[in-house]
């Protein structure tokens, strides 16, 4: 993206890229092995305040062009998916506030990012994946208070929250339209973290269930009216499946990058081992898939930024970024041989960290759903 | 064309990178060698067979030894001053230079004189580049140590005790305390074998390895900055630009990558053996024997097999 | 305490600078960046302002284009930046400092206020001569401390701890005081995004050499040509999976070429 943002974004982009040389990239290494949240980069990261990309510049944000920020979160990327993951939570669930909330609710939640606090975005439930509407977290009006009951799981930040946007049925017999969005804030009695997640990648993200037992939630912090909650989730969706690919291309940069480092150096048969064109192509699609997932993540950033439409591009870039990266991460593997499977090398991470990439955020079975439903329109 | 020789001194004795500068100073004309206000330091400099001057002040003072330098130099104006390349001369040369409007040249590590005006080898960025320089007299010039041998002594020359007059408020910037935290004397410039540690020794721990394989050798250890900088070293030992030139007989650089910082610190060893993990780190564009490998691996089965040879 | 900054901007240092085809050093192309030792000394400057009050003004001899540099410095603790063009020509370091003398004077009447303390880069990672600090200091006849890594303040003036090989002196000067810095034990803070993204904005106030009052003056020092040094051979590779094997091959390449 770097090529594409204006001249003073590209400076603030190299103090970027120099913070992700010097403490993230290796420092991280140590962290994917242990799982453990690496508190001390996410420290630094906000003081850069490159967690609060997402706060409204009336709210106290910084003001970038979109554009330029997506520049900024590939780079993170870059050094690490799982810390652009935990740092994009923040904008992740500060999105269905920003769409749905009141003055004091937005505000309210820009300042505790602004301060150093993270957001949580709760929509995922064991049995309402894929199909949200089918969540059984339940939210009862009782007075001038819903309490809340249900377990969401796969959450990122949950275990360093400090606000929490959750979805709950208040009319399940209303379906979709029986969801509503409600804020909960860190500390509130019945609100805890559930089972951590031992995750195959992205492991400087945290990942955790959300145990709801009996929270009660002042009719205040409902998000926008009652039954809204779907609505809300899936707009705040549309926007997410954007950033979500964005980070899929800095990994996927980040595999080309390794994968031409090493086939530079390596001497085969008397030359380097990307003079063979077995690996020259291989490197070439490689380029090519995330060049390409590049531009249809800049095509729907314009669109969103132009107030266009933009659900279905923003599902076909997160669709092909998730299984391009996914290709892209197994050929650099290859072009490493024993080496790209060995964790003394970068890129046995950078495969595991790619995987994900065609599950979260909406598998890409549901990315193909929603692309496909948007051409074939209604029948 | 008379140069003076700056002789600096650590305990009443001239450094060796000060008596170097008196073989150029000698091939470009008259040598006269000045120290301040040492008549010890000042006999030893005599048995090189070069006239000493020995300035009649305190040396207790950048500011001072300044002043009495600025002095002699404005009496008898010589054509220029050679300084070995040290910490204090990097001062002294420039201020020198500036109050009396001549060049100064820092690092030079050749000299010569052609068509009367004195020309100048120094190296710059980093190394990879030299630098020819003329210089318009009176010349200040900082030598690179290891750029001369210095002189056979002969029969001893003459010492005079120049007085000097130190102008009212020519000091400054009061030297309060010197403070030594590093008591270790480290030879790198005299050392035959230098067995030098970098990043890739990993750790504290790691670097004790390099110690280890320097004592079997009986060579002494060098850094390269990044182990300074993780403090596994005392920066005395520091290899490179911002560090010691070395030119041992033999060089080996363990878990350095080869910065043309640090390289170029050491180009002028006989012999360069290099281990690394890396394959393609630029240590190995410079090295004898690169030996492609986890320095926490190869030295101890280096030393097994030192130790075999006896 | 108002602090006064000289950078120098340099092609960027982990670029490996050679000779170009017509003999001179290859730096087109290469990013212009600001010499670390000079942000090592804003770095310094700026906790100074932060623990005592005051505030850090930088200052760069260059031409148009060198604006960036400082806009940058103005995101990580400077509040202030000029940009003086120099005056043509071939020039040497002492060139340079009768120049930036001539531009501290500028500074101080633009910011309507004298200078503490004015720091230097202890040496510019390019030439590397590290020759200008400490000649502006003899130039504006004020006291002078090189290497200084701490700055402390007290009565009348400043305590400078200078870096030595062997450990550290301490130094006592009235201000004003130039120092030159080297390496602390810390490392130039990141900006944030909204100072940088602020700081991008600003506008350099940019002085031409006569306004200045900088006149041109004989070199002293001239460079007469360029060289690059002896290459050295790369020798013989020794890769092999043992390191007992890799240890037998290495030591008896070293013992046939008698470095043993």
């Amino acid at each position: 993206m770097a090529y594409i943002i204006s001249e003073d974004a590209r400076e603030l982009l190299k103090d970027v890229r120099d913070f992700c040389e010097n403490e993230i990239k290796e420092q991280v290494k140590e962290y994917d092995i242990s799982g453990e949240w690496p508190k001390e980069i996410y420290d630094q990261a906000v003081e850069m305040q490159l967690h609060m990309m997402d706060v409204p510049e009336e709210y106290g944000g910084l003001g970038l062009d979109h554009i330029d920020q997506a520049a900024i979160l590939e780079q993170i990327a870059w050094a690490d998916a799982g810390v652009a993951v935990t740092l994009n939570g923040n904008g992740l669930a500060l999105k269905p506030v920003l769409i749905a909330g009141n003055e004091e609710q937005k505000k309210k939640c820009c300042d505790i990012i602004i301060n150093g606090g993270w957001g949580v975005f709760a929509l995922t439930e064991p049995d309402a994946g894929c199909d949200a509407a089918n969540g059984r977290t339940t939210a009862v009006r009782e007075g001038d208070e819903y309490v809340l009951n249900g377990r969401k799981c796969f959450i990122t930040n949950a275990a360093v929250g400090d606000f929490f946007v959750v979805t709950a049925m208040t009319d399940k017999s209303k379906g979709t339209r029986g969801m509503s969005a409600f804020l909960i804030y860190k500390g509130t009695p019945g609100l805890s973290v559930g089972t951590h997640e031992n995750k195959m990648g992205i492991r400087c993200s945290t990942t955790s269930d959300l145990v709801l037992d009996n929270v009660r939630v002042p009719v205040e912090n409902r998000l926008g009216e009652e039954g809204t909650g779907f609505k809300t989730a899936m707009k705040t969706l549309d926007l997410a499946r954007t950033w979500c690919a964005v980070i899929a291309v800095g990994l996927a940069q980040r595999c080309i990058d390794e994968a031409v480092a090493y086939s530079r150096q390596r001497v085969q048969f008397g030359k380097p081992i990307c003079k063979n064109q077995a690996i020259e192509f291989k490197i070439a699609d490689m380029e090519i898939r995330t060049e390409a997932s590049r531009q249809l993540v800049a095509h729907a950033i314009r669109l969103a930024d132009a107030g266009l439409p933009f659900s279905k591009e923003s599902a076909a870039a997160k669709c092909f970024a998730g299984d391009s990266v996914v290709q892209t991460a197994l050929d650099a593997v290859q072009i490493l041989g024993g080496y790209g499977y060995s964790r003394e090398y970068p890129v046995e991470k950078l495969l595991r960290d790619a995987k994900i990439f065609q599950i979260f955020e909406g598998t890409n079975e549901i990315q193909r759903m929603v692309v496909g439903r948007a051409v074939i329109g209604k029948i | 064309m008379k140069y003076f020789v700056y002789i600096e001194c650590q305990d009443g004795q001239p450094l060796s990178a000060s008596l170097e500068a008196l073989t150029p100073a000698a091939q470009l004309g008259e040598a006269v060698a000045v120290t301040v206000g040492s008549a010890s330091a000042a006999a030893a400099v005599a048995a090189y067979g070069v006239p000493v001057m020995d300035l009649d002040a305190e040396p207790c003072c950048p500011d001072r030894i300044t002043a009495a330098l600025e002095s002699v130099i404005r009496e008898q104006k010589p054509d220029g001053v050679l300084f070995a390349a040290t910490q204090a001369a990097k001062d002294l040369a420039p201020r020198l230079a500036a109050r009396l409007d001549g060049g100064c040249v820092t690092d030079a590590t050749g000299l010569e004189v052609k068509d009367g005006k004195l020309i100048c080898t120094r190296p710059a960025y980093g190394g990879t580049i030299l630098e020819r320089l003329a210089v318009t007299a009176p010349a200040f010039v900082t030598l690179r140590s290891g750029s001369y041998a210095k002189p056979a002594q002969t029969a001893p020359a003459s010492v005079e005790t120049v007085p000097v007059t130190i102008p009212d408020g020519a000091v400054k910037a009061k030297l309060m305390e010197a403070v030594t935290e590093i008591s270790e004397a480290v030879d790198l410039e005299g050392a035959d074998i230098v067995v030098a540690g970098g990043r890739g020794m990993g750790s504290a721990e790691g670097f004790r390895l390099v110690e280890e394989l320097a004592a079997l050798l009986g060579g002494v250890v060098g850094a390269s900055r990044p182990a300074i900088e993780e403090g596994w070293i005392s920066r005395a030992h520091q290899v490179g630009q911002s560090g010691k030139m070395v030119s041992p007989k033999l060089y080996i650089a363990c878990g350095i990558s080869g910065a043309m910082q640090h390289i170029s610190g050491a180009m002028g060893s006989k012999f360069i053996v290099a281990i690394n993990k890396d394959e393609s780190a630029p240590i190995f564009s410079v090295a004898d024997v690169g030996i492609v490998g986890d320095a926490l691996e190869i030295i101890p089965a280096l030393m097994d097999e030192l130790r075999k040879r006896g | 305490m108002n602090i006064l900054v000289c950078v120098k901007q340099v092609p960027d240092d982990y670029v490996e600078i050679r000779l170009d085809g017509a003999g001179k050093p290859a730096t087109a192309g290469v990013e212009i960046v600001n010499n670390a030792f000079d942000t090592y000394a804003v770095e310094l400057a700026a906790r100074f302002c932060e623990a005592n009050g005051g505030a850090v003004t930088v200052l760069t001899l260059g031409k148009d284009g060198a604006q960036s540099g400082l806009k940058n410095l103005l995101a990580v603790g400077a509040s202030k930046a000029y940009l003086i063009t120099p005056p043509e020509g071939d020039a040497d370091e002492n060139c340079v400092a009768a120049w930036l003398a001539a531009a501290v004077q500028k500074c101080q009447e633009l910011n309507d206020e004298p200078f503490d303390l004015i720091l230097c880069g202890k040496e510019s990672t390019d030439e590397i001569s590290g020759q200008v600090g400490a000649m502006l200091a003899e130039k504006l006849d004020l006291p002078f401390v090189s290497s200084v890594i701490e700055a402390m303040p007290i009565d009348g003036g400043l305590s400078a701890r200078q870096e030595t090989e062997f450990g550290y002196i301490r130094y006592e000067v009235p201000t004003p005081a130039v120092f030159t810095i080297a390496k602390p034990g810390y490392d130039p803070r990141y900006p944030t995004i909204k100072n940088k993204m602020a700081a991008r904005k600003a506008v350099i106030p940019t002085v031409s050499a006569a306004e200045a009052g900088m006149e041109a003056r004989p070199a002293r020092v001239v460079c007469l040509g360029y060289a690059e040094p002896p290459h050295r051979q790369a020798g013989v590779k020794v890769q092999e999976k043992e390191a007992a094997v890799a240890a037998a091959k290495a030591v008896a390449l070293m013992a046939e070429a008698k470095a043993l």
